[in-house]
């Protein structure tokens, strides 16, 4: 038997892959030099960090514990989050996009192993992000020594599974709970709380104000200094799978594959019924008739225009979700700050001004770059006599506009407790925003929206720059902050000098688009 | 007569040359359409008397603006409306509107008015607050057609905008483009749908390899045809006839074409 015969689950597999990788490679079509370079730079330095971690461990075993299991399954628990983050929003929008699906369906393969096979896509698409980062850096350990750590590279495989077979389920469950118009909302919100879950519930007891600064990690350390340390039964699996027992890694990985064909195999009927209500569905609100007549229209370009992007952003919730992330990290962060300036704790103030700068640069710039880039109708704009600076500062401001919302209860609070650090920190998440909003012009890569799902798209100079000015910015408000505003003048004009390095003028902006 | 739009001496090529020293005169008040086999340069020729594309040389007047010189007052007075509307998804209807009338500096009250007549008109009255996601083509081609209306331009520039329509859109958008002609309004179209051209044309331009081939009212046409021989151009004869025979052979050299 031919286990790649066409229709079978092998050649479907190798049908997906092939798309995924072309659609990889398309999106680098004429940057393969540049795009290979900063693949080998990023490679060697990753590496590199790889050969000193296996020169530091040789020699070292990890001890059976109830610190390192506790620690080992925390690890396990947090990246598992991490992946159910990425399979619950793949999960939701493979009953969306359509794709090949509707060929797929109406093919006499069956539902079931249409489901199977792209749930193993999920799969192989998360491991692949973790193998990515993880293989560098832990296979000089695994060549120097430690030959059985190898099996870290199973569990990661065994949390890729679970955490596919978690995003299916949550996904399909959604969709009978509340119908196929709101699923992708909420999927994409839920995935974004997920990614975030861990840091958000460490900073639960932080915000709720019971230890100023307290970590599960300092908690467990805690615990096993006073000998409270009892992990619970089977929580030494992950340990002993990473270590490379072959029967626990064996456990791991047969429990994680039945999961997923178990969860594959239940949905895959309903999955294709979903498909076929989610393409009938539309997300939009019904018609509000007899509601009396419609508002008054804004009129002018800037406020047309900033009306647009502000609704548009609102209502884009597979983009919203992206920078969901980071807003879940910026409020919490920024309540702490306040927090800790009514406490009067000074280090721990510098440092929350430092984050909470560094927040808004990111959020300013992940919205800026939906704004700039992601126009849908770049022509339209075009044809209107709409100076495009008038149009650019309007889509700017619908980017700096959620983040100073967002910022503006923290920061009244923290002015009411530490009204200097209050000002540091004003300044220096404006001129992060604004300056995330800048390299977003000048670096703007026009684009869809719908290809802007994951920020692939966006402009990796940008991406880079956008978070170096945002430290060198939070660094220049934490020294301003803890008292040495001075010697914040060194990363401010670093900041300074990288901007300008990045600044293009319309002319350049014009020919790096093509459009002249 | 005054002139809606003059063209002189455009050309631009990409890979290849696409559009070749192309002229072309269209009177106010008419319903121009350019025709033409698939990558023949319409669309190109278009786009650049919308200011979307940029000439690699020529002149461009619309209603005597410079195009070059003056291009917000070219496009203030101008509508470009594509085969692929350009909307938004995530827009109502009327939202999207207000976002265009914004764009050509619409008074707000006189541009909600006119928003909501050009839906009632469209039949998208009752669609108006829904988010255009959920839209048919055809729909999504309306709203689109409402936004290039909204500013009341006084050129109106269609690329292929009867594509994807059912019949009574098709002749739903066709009343109103003849409304508009006939209260004065001048209007460019691309089709490869001959008959339209044939019926609602004013003059005719026909277009291949970058090069305008022939130009004129469809008497003219046939009376170019007919110098041709290879029987053609007869009276009876239809655009049709007439086209293909124009397209099938061989692109006259530059300064030839009738006008």
């Amino acid at each position: 038997m031919n286990l790649a015969a066409p229709g079978s689950i092998l050649w479907l597999l190798a049908h997906e892959m092939r798309l995924y990788w072309r659609s990889f490679r398309g999106g680098r079509a004429g940057k393969g030099a540049r795009g290979l370079i900063g693949l080998t730079i990023v490679g060697a330095m990753m590496i590199a960090g790889g050969v000193l971690i296996a020169l530091g461990l040789h020699g070292h075993d990890i001890p059976i514990n109830p610190l390192s299991v506790s620690i080992a399954a925390l690890a396990s628990a947090v990246i598992f989050t991490l992946m159910l983050s990425q399979t619950l929003s793949a999960s939701s929008e493979a009953l969306y996009d359509r794709g090949d699906l509707d060929l797929l369906f109406s093919s006499p393969i069956g539902p079931a192993k249409v489901l199977l096979v792209r749930a193993l896509g999920v799969a192989t698409g998360v491991a692949t992000i973790f193998l990515m980062v993880a293989t560098p850096l832990l296979l000089p350990t695994v060549l120097y020594g430690h030959p059985g750590w190898i099996g870290l590279f199973g569990v990661l495989a065994a949390l890729a599974l679970a955490a596919t077979a978690a995003g299916l389920v949550l996904a399909m469950a959604l969709f009978a709970l509340i119908g196929p118009r709101r699923t992708r909302t909420v999927a994409q919100v839920m995935a974004a709380l997920v990614g975030a879950g861990f840091f958000l519930v460490s900073q639960a007891r932080s915000i709720l104000g019971q230890q100023a600064s307290s970590s599960v990690y300092a908690d467990i350390m805690q615990r096993s200094q006073e000998g409270r340390l009892n992990p619970p039964p089977f929580a030494d699996l992950p340990l002993r799978a990473m270590l490379g027992q072959p029967l626990p890694l064996l456990a791991l990985l047969g429990g994680a594959a039945a999961l997923f064909i178990l969860s594959a195999r239940a949905l895959g009927r309903r999955f294709s019924d979903a498909a076929a209500a989610a393409q009938g569905a539309t997300t939009s609100a019904p018609a509000k008739a007899g509601k009396g007549p419609a508002r008054a229209f804004s009129g002018g370009v800037f406020l047309a225009t900033l009306r647009k992007e502000l609704l548009l952003i609102g209502r884009d919730a597979a983009l919203l979700s992206q920078v969901l992330l980071r807003v879940l990290y910026l409020i919490p962060t920024a309540l702490v700050l306040s927090r800790n300036a009514s406490h009067g704790t000074g280090a721990a103030l510098a440092g929350g001004a430092g984050v909470v700068v560094f927040l808004a640069g990111q959020v300013a710039g992940s919205l800026a770059w939906i704004t700039v880039s992601a126009e849908e109708a770049p022509d339209l704009l075009s044809v209107s006599p709409a100076r495009i600076a008038t149009l650019r500062r309007a889509k700017l401001a619908a980017a700096w506009l959620p983040v100073a919302l967002l910022l503006a209860l923290p920061i009244a609070v923290l002015a009411w407790f530490a009204p200097l650090a209050a000002i540091w920190t004003t300044l220096g998440a404006a001129l992060a925003a604004w300056s995330s909003g800048l390299i977003n012009v000048w670096r703007q890569r026009p684009g869809k929206r719908s290809e802007f799902k994951r920020r692939g798209g966006a402009s990796w100079v940008a991406t880079l720059a956008e978070m170096l000015v945002s430290a060198l910015l939070a660094g220049a408000t934490g020294v301003a902050v803890a008292g040495f505003a001075v010697w914040g003048l060194i990363p401010l004009a670093l900041a300074g000098l990288v901007l300008l390095s990045l600044r293009r003028s319309d002319a350049q902006i014009a020919k790096a688009l093509r459009l002249r | 007569m005054t002139e809606a739009l003059i063209v002189r001496g455009l050309d631009k090529t990409f890979a290849k040359p696409a559009v070749m020293d192309l002229d072309l005169t269209v009177h106010a008040g008419e319903l121009y359409a350019l025709l033409g086999p698939n990558g023949a340069g319409k669309t190109t020729t278009l786009r650049m008397v919308a200011g979307l594309t940029k000439p690699d040389k020529g002149e461009i007047s619309i209603f005597g603006v410079d195009a070059k010189a003056d291009p917000a007052g070219a496009k203030a007075i101008t509508a470009w409306a594509p085969d692929e509307a350009m909307i938004y998804d995530k827009l109502t209807p009327l939202e999207y509107l207000e976002f265009v009338a914004g764009l050509w500096n619409v008074e707000p009250k006189a541009a909600k008015a006119r928003a909501e007549a050009l839906l009632s008109k469209l039949g998208l009255e009752s669609e108006a607050r829904r988010r255009c996601e959920g839209f048919s083509r055809g729909m999504k081609q309306k709203v689109a057609l409402a936004g290039a209306l909204i500013h009341d331009p006084k050129l109106l520039i269609l690329d292929e905008p009867l594509t994807g329509l059912d019949a009574a859109a098709a002749r739903l958008v066709k009343d109103m483009l003849q409304e508009r002609v006939d209260a004065g309004g001048t209007v460019i179209l691309t089709t490869h749908i001959l008959e339209v051209a044939e019926r609602m044309a004013d003059r005719i331009g026909i277009i291949a390899g970058g090069r305008l081939l022939a130009e004129g009212t469809l008497d003219a046409l046939r009376a170019q045809v007919g110098g041709m021989g290879a029987g053609g151009g007869k009276d009876g004869s239809t655009l049709e006839d007439v086209f293909l025979q124009l397209t099938a052979t061989p692109a006259p050299v530059s300064g030839e074409a009738v006008a």
